[in-house]
């Protein structure tokens, strides 16, 4: 715990951490002032389907919707943000030239590796907490609060949550968004491990997750097929938590794949860590 | 011989229906306005909600307006009652036939609207001359066609619906903001969707002096 403890302190003092909190609350504020000044405008591309044939009364652009929204658009993004810090965990100590002096020290090669893993995974779950809790308490404070209308997942039409209902499934998404995260980071983590410097692996992951995204989206049978055994395709199941019964069995599954790719991504950053020649 | 086919009800499709609506607009003459509550229970084809629960105002002869705490989604098509939506200056009313219903004597009516542009699709009714209540509606476009029937309570006099059933079959387009969930997944954006749709309206509160002002305001809350 004491070596978590100075991970965490060390992380948290670090001018870069700090990045991504400020690029997500620059893009939060900005995307909701926004969203409140064009509220018309928003309303009227969200609803004019509707309208046609239906009379609509209450509050249908409120803060969860807000939310829902910026999460749907910052879901590409966030991973950027997490690397920026995973993707320097282990190699800012070869840079720095505190390696040797870090692997010298009493602590085993595999608790210091383990208390760098949890301090990553620690940053990405407070990264995304904070998106979470800037969108809905800015959101709340703009938009009010409300009914979430939203488009349902993968299929044709919309759902209608109850307002009662929607802050336990947002507790939930954000969850699921946290665990999905784990993985980009745990990638960033394990390129960290394999170099010197901190920009091969924040490209490096960024390269995996967009390539990932485009072969598992592009309209070809070939892509199709692959889709199932890409981690990205599993990334958006925060989103099923919006979904109306929730499908905890796809839930389920994709948790389960994800979570394996995370446990698999630190062993063999482990693995690497604890081999690694530090002499030369 | 000619006359006494024309007599005989074999060309009534032909016959000029405007007294049926004649009759239910002087049935209604006394109605100024009322206020009810309104429960919709939605059971689309790509459409999830609970029940949705609404206050529904309406002033004759065309003043209406929802108002709800929560998200509340009505019909237009069928979702209120307005017995002078059916004015027998702004239709053609054609009477189809006569017909037995609910074993009361009714006409179906063909009503097609004179100003297209003011109305672009006419209706079909089912209209029960013993007590002139319409029973059933039905109208239909390349957007949408809609079957609604309706039961009826009497409240100051007034018969005013308690239940009415829509049947829907709608172009149902998606929205840019629903469609941004997946990222490059092409989720088809038009399709045709199917359902029923149950209103009931309870609490009553006819001719209670609503103003004009309260339709003027713009709609809460979006």
């Amino acid at each position: 715990m004491k070596l978590v403890w100075f991970e965490t302190v060390k992380t948290f003092s670090r001018w870069r951490t700090y990045i991504g909190f400020s690029v997500i609350a620059l893009i939060v504020i900005i995307t909701e002032v926004v969203m409140r000044l064009s509220a018309d405008e928003i309303l009227y591309r969200m609803l004019r389907s509707l309208e046609k044939d239906f009379l609509i009364s209450g509050n249908v652009l409120n803060g969860w919707f807000v939310t829902a929204f910026i999460m749907n658009s910052l879901h590409i993004h966030i991973p950027f943000l997490i690397t920026l810090v995973a993707g320097d965990m282990v190699s800012s100590e070869a840079t720095s030239g505190t390696v040797r002096l870090l692997l010298i020290r009493p602590p085993s090669r595999s608790r210091i590796i383990s208390a760098k893993y949890i301090t990553t995974l620690f940053y990405t779950a407070g990264l995304v907490l904070f998106l979470g809790l800037l969108c809905i308490l800015l959101g709340l404070t703009l938009f009010g609060s409300g009914d979430l209308i939203i488009h349902h997942y993968g299929r044709f039409g919309v759902t209608y949550l109850s307002e009662g209902e929607i802050p336990l499934r947002m507790f939930f998404a954000f969850m699921a968004a946290i665990w999905s995260m784990m993985v980009v980071a745990s990638i960033a983590f394990l390129l960290s491990t394999l170099v010197e410097n901190s920009v091969g692996p924040i490209i490096g992951t960024m390269a995996v997750v967009v390539v990932f995204l485009v072969m598992g989206n592009f309209p070809l049978d070939f892509f199709r097929s692959l889709k199932p055994y890409l981690f990205t395709s599993y990334m958006t199941f925060w989103q099923r938590f919006l979904d109306d019964p929730i499908p905890w069995q796809e839930i389920g599954s994709s948790a389960a794949v994800l979570g394996l790719h995370a446990i698999v991504l630190f062993l063999i950053a482990l693995g690497v860590y604890t081999r690694k020649d530090i002499k030369s | 011989m000619i006359p006494l086919l024309l007599s005989s009800g074999l060309v009534s499709g032909q016959e000029d229906g405007t007294r049926y609506l004649d009759g239910l607009e002087r049935k209604y003459s006394g109605l100024k306005d009322y206020r009810v509550d309104v429960k919709v229970h939605v059971d689309m084809e790509g459409f999830k909600a609970p029940d949705m629960q609404g206050k529904l105002y309406l002033k004759t002869p065309d003043k209406m307006k929802v108002e709800s705490k929560k998200v509340f989604l009505l019909p237009k098509e069928g979702g209120h009652f307005n017995p002078f939506m059916f004015k027998k200056e702004a239709f053609d009313t054609r009477l189809l036939e006569h017909i037995t219903y609910d074993n009361q004597k009714a006409v179906k009516l063909k009503l097609l609207p004179k100003d297209l542009k003011k109305m672009k699709q006419g209706f079909v009714l089912i209209l029960d001359i013993e007590s002139y209540q319409i029973r059933e509606f039905h109208t239909s476009s390349e957007e949408r066609e809609v079957r609604g029937v309706i039961e009826y309570g009497r409240f100051k006099g007034f018969d005013l619906p308690t239940r009415i059933e829509l049947h829907l079959d709608l172009q149902f387009k998606e929205s840019f903001a629903f469609e941004m969930r997946e990222f490059g997944q092409s989720l088809p954006r038009e399709r045709r969707v199917t359902g029923k749709i149950e209103i009931s309206y309870s609490n009553y509160k006819v001719n209670s002096g609503l103003s004009d002002e309260m339709f003027e305001s713009p709609r809460e809350g979006k």
